[in-house]
């Protein structure tokens, strides 16, 4: 039996351990004195973003002894939970992400002090206008803009200029241009380089790149209309931004196998893999493909995404930034931190690091005035609309992406599909109504 | 027979086990040549098992890189000791239900059942507010209590179904020899359930230590996050750091083997004990 | 004065567990059944609805579609962890040699984190560079890659086998521990009376496995039923909803589209499908025990 008192007391010391090391660790340590204003992100945990933003973080706080600033780090899928949770009971930190999708959320929680006040309405015109717009629920500022990553086209340079090829600008040369580029390149018979990395996956990555494709037709998901929301999935337009999709893949097959299960991440990998040569994606993507292959550095570019003739692209500008929260008691210090944040030279490196274009009217001019493969999606934000800020846009977009999913397996044609999208939205609007 | 003899069972017996072995390490082996990549060679579009320029800077980054080493202390401190708070608590109901009659022995195991019936997203948010309302929030203490309570629900009928299986005469024989309740499940009954109580506290150490959305949401400082926190933390909103996410899978794999390889051992031993009784 | 004690001392040994679960599993689940009577966004909207959320779920066609979904992948998942865990412990009780090696690699999925879990096998499906595809076209099994999680017919048993490699390490070390506790004399006397392999098994293994197999049954069922993880990494529900598991469905109302009340109502309705699936297996599994 001593096996059995020993492993009991083994176990004892453990418990009494583990509480004692527990309840030490945890003993919050204020002894500094002055202020820690808390910032919940999920920038900060990501590369090369986090590095940036805590560089950011540390000079301020080397400018600012007495300020301290403390970063929560969330993966941005987790990032909801995580917040509902601090609202329903009250503890939001000073600082925390927003975005046009949660904008309208939190104000109904009642989160975001009114940033005009909080910055300033002087610093807030410094804003390019799109973004201040997309910010704003029922004409307050809820966040502070501080990336966009707007859609455009990435397109391979060498391969259009070896087809003679230009950039497209409408479906049709878009298209042309995704014929011309699939090939089999070895001659063993086999397709082994493809037009289009398509994303056709049922998720908001995949909505991200419909949605403008649609409004690029001339078609609208969804719409403020009087007191309500009006959809047009239905409109002969949007069949016709279905029809693309199914036609990509069925008529036309410029698009590798698998465009159902085609998020981000895969459409990333085939144009770094060299598989495809244009991909609809935000002003990211570039640095994420030459990440994964710096080969293809300067033989990436954007442009806007195409549109169909009598219409104008159109772009998801993909914005993030910080709300302040309502019941923080220092609204004014993690102002002066979210101003520091937004500074030409600070944006300009953060973008420069990380791809995400600023919002900044000055560092926007900067990135523009050097040319880079950035300069596209600059280009891109002209076209940027605001995503309706319906408490339901959601299963507004994922109506769409099961919409795409069912022309591109023949399960409908593009006028069923782009009916049951819309009467889909409409049970939502109903519910809402 | 020979020894060296195999029957025509075993082959079949090896024939299957050498095959599910092969299902199980291919994964696993592909976890590994990934973690040896460099960034340029992870998406190559040919599978290719040997990385044309292996190196270990993913397994060096994750220590250097990341606070992995905190994470670590964190997630062996916290797992440990809820593990063996389940574990006792269970044996013990384990016990009390199958060698006492009272009324709601059946309805408390039904009841325990309830939260592993509930979508566990829904429980998130009243767990922030009952560890927010006794301040609780960003400590381990936190999650050593919200891990008890995921544990023990499996915990108490694993054990409840391995005493079960003890036969109650010997509770009989040993109120003969005068011992006391206490004594004859700490003595007698308990010993015998040991390879019950080894794989359940397998069970238990897994699934604290791979515990990831709880972890997250109920803690928030850098120093008080757990392994599965740093891991979700290399899947970006854009972009996976696939060698370093790997590399680190692999870290985390090395407890859990190690505890595995160490309990699995008492299975064996407790079924000895079984058959010398 | 005997059974008075006796249920003294049953509720002293249960003592701790009771305590822990009347805190931690009354006051969460009765919060989750409370939101369900409202129309909630958990901070400053309260309103009582009564069972408004319940006739909304009623008829609502995305989400009945969902639970059937959830039942045909909850089923596909338990019965393949049962009976490939419960397999493979069976062979790894057969005391050959290089069982410890044995033992050890095939309970390594689970030692995993399910995120982990997921993007390996996303990866393994990927129709362009994945493994399935190179090593079923190198071996001239099939004739052009498949796109595993594009087509609604494949999709489902696609999640679920991924699934099943994360979970029957479970069911095969409790089941392996259970047959450890099966006292060898009920062997012996089976052999006195003559009884075959297959009659050992059905007559002394089966019986001796009961009662862990209803805990190991009626958890994975629950669990897998509200499982959310690696299904929404692999297909995030589709294609076109053929894998949109209810789990997936809660997560949308309650995290994206804020109807907490929506979300708890669907929860509860997992809850009593759970608890009557569990009543079925103790009825079923316990008749011939008594």
């Amino acid at each position: 039996m001593r096996t059995t008192r020993t492993v009991g007391m083994l176990a004892a010391a453990v418990l009494a351990g583990g509480a004692l090391t527990a309840c030490s660790g945890d003993e919050a340590d204020d002894s500094a004195g002055g202020t820690t204003i808390t910032v919940l992100s999920s920038t900060i945990v990501e590369s090369p973003e986090g590095e940036v933003e805590q560089e950011i973080a540390d000079e301020f706080m080397a400018q600012n002894p007495d300020v301290t600033i403390e970063y929560i780090g969330v993966p941005s899928n987790e990032l909801q939970p995580k917040l509902v949770a601090m609202a329903s009971s009250g503890t939001l930190p000073d600082i925390f992400f927003n975005d046009p999708a949660f904008a309208a959320k939190s104000v109904d929680l009642g989160a975001p002090a009114d940033l005009d006040e909080v910055l300033g309405s002087e610093f807030v015109a410094g804003f390019d206008s799109q973004g201040v717009e997309q910010a704003s629920v029922d004409g307050t500022m809820t966040f502070a803009p501080w990336y966009g990553v707007p859609t455009g086209l990435i397109y391979r340079t060498d391969w259009f200029a070896d087809a003679g090829l230009e950039a497209p600008g409408t479906w049709d040369e878009f298209i042309e241009a995704a014929r011309q580029t699939t090939a089999d390149t070895d001659g063993d018979g086999e397709i082994d380089r493809w037009g289009v990395a398509l994303l056709g996956s049922a998720d908001l990555s995949g909505a991200g790149r419909f949605l403008p494709v649609l409004r690029s037709f001339g078609a609208v998901e969804l719409e403020a209309d009087g007191e309500g929301w009006a959809t047009g999935y239905d409109t002969p337009e949007a069949s016709e931004a279905f029809q693309l999709y199914g036609d990509l893949v069925n008529e036309y097959e410029v698009t590798p196998v698998g465009t159902l299960s085609t998020s981000y991440p895969e459409a990333v990998n085939l144009m770094s893999s060299g598989s495809t040569a244009m991909m609809i994606s935000g002003s990211n993507g570039i640095g994420a493909i030459l990440a994964q292959n710096p080969d293809l550095t300067g033989k990436l570019a954007a442009v806007p995404v195409p549109h169909a003739e009598g219409h104008e692209p159109a772009a998801n500008l993909g914005l993030g930034g910080y709300s302040i929260s309502e019941t923080s008691g220092q609204k004014e210090i993690a102002g002066e931190y979210l101003k520091f944040l937004l500074s030409k030279e600070n944006q300009v490196k953060w973008s420069e690091a990380t791809g995400r274009i600023p919002m900044r009217s000055d560092a926007l001019d900067a990135i523009q005035a050097a040319e880079g493969d950035l300069a596209g999606f600059v280009e891109a934000i002209q076209y940027g609309y605001a995503p309706p800020q319906a408490p339901f846009y959601t299963s507004v977009q994922i109506a769409g992406t099961e919409a795409y999913q069912s022309v591109i397996l023949g399960d409908a044609t593009a006028e069923e599909a782009a009916a049951a999208a819309a009467r889909a939205t409409r049970e939502e609007i109903e519910r809402a109504g | 027979m020979t020894r060296n003899a195999i029957r025509p069972a075993d082959a079949v017996a090896y024939g299957l086990l050498v095959l599910s072995s092969l299902v199980v390490l291919v994964p696993v082996g592909w976890m590994l040549s990934t973690a040896l990549k460099g960034s340029d060679e992870l998406f190559s579009q040919t599978v290719r098992w040997l990385p044309q320029n292996p190196s270990l800077d993913a397994f060096v980054r994750v220590f250097t890189d990341y606070p992995f080493g905190a994470y670590f202390a964190n997630s062996i401190l916290i797992v440990t000791v809820s593990t063996v708070i389940a574990i006792a608590f269970a044996a013990l109901a384990g016990y009390g239900v199958t060698r006492f009659h009272f009324r709601g022995r059946g309805s408390l195991m039904t009841f325990l059942l309830l939260t592993q019936m509930f979508p566990s997203i829904m429980l998130l948010i009243p767990y922030f507010k009952l560890f927010q309302s006794v301040g609780l929030i960003d400590t381990r203490t936190a999650l050593i209590i919200a891990y008890v309570s995921f544990q023990l629900p499996l915990c108490s009928w694993m054990m409840v179904g391995y005493f079960r299986s003890v036969p109650t005469e010997l509770d009989a024989a040993a109120a003969v020899d005068g011992c006391s309740r206490l004594r004859t499940f700490f003595q007698i009954i308990l010993p015998l359930t040991l390879p019950g109580v080894a794989a359940t506290a397998i069970y238990a150490f897994i699934s604290g230590w791979n515990e990831y959305l709880f972890a997250l949401v109920l803690t928030s400082s850098e120093d008080k996050k757990t392994v599965p926190v740093g891991i979700g933390q290399l899947i970006g909103q854009y972009r996976i750091q696939w060698n370093d996410l790997m590399a680190a899978s692999l870290y985390a794999l090395v407890p859990l083997t190690l505890i595995f390889i160490f309990l699995q051992r008492r299975i064996i031993s407790g079924m000895t004990a079984g058959a010398v009784k | 004065m005997q059974s008075t004690r006796d249920a003294i001392a049953g509720r002293l040994f249960t003592l701790p567990v009771l305590v822990v679960s009347l805190v931690l599993v009354a006051y969460p689940i009765l919060y989750g059944i409370g939101l369900s009577f409202f129309d909630t966004n958990l901070v400053n909207r309260w309103d009582f609805i009564g069972l408004e959320n319940y006739a909304r779920l009623a008829t609502d066609g995305s989400f009945l579609n969902s639970i059937l979904v959830t039942f045909g992948f909850a089923f596909l998942v338990v019965a393949g962890n049962l009976v490939v865990g419960t397999c493979l412990a069976l062979l790894l009780d057969r005391g050959l040699r290089y069982t410890t090696v044995f033992r050890v690699v095939l309970v390594l999925p689970w030692l995993f984190p399910e995120v982990v879990v997921a993007l390996i096998w996303k990866w393994m499906y990927n129709p362009v560079y994945g493994l399935f595809n190179a090593d079923l076209l190198a071996a001239g099994i099939i004739d052009e890659p498949v796109a595993w999680l594009d087509d609604p017919n494949l999709a489902l048993f696609a999640v679920a086998l991924a699934a099943i490699w994360k979970g029957y390490p479970l069911v095969m070390v409790l089941v392996l521990a259970g047959l450890q506790t099966i006292p060898r004399e009920l062997y012996e006397a089976a052999s006195l009376d003559r009884a075959g392999r297959l009659g050992k098994f059905r007559h002394v293994t089966l019986p001796g496995l009961r009662p862990v197999l209803l805990a190991v049954v009626v958890l994975e069922t629950a669990w897998w039923f509200k499982h959310f993880t690696i299904v929404w990494l692999l297909t995030s529900g589709g294609p076109a909803g053929a894998t949109s598991v209810v789990s997936i469905d809660i997560y949308e109302r309650a995290f994206k589209n804020f109807q907490w009340g929506d979300a708890a109502a669907a929860a509860v309705v997992v809850l009593v499908i759970c608890l009557a699936l569990s009543a079925i297996y103790q009825k079923v599994l316990h008749r011939d025990d008594s």
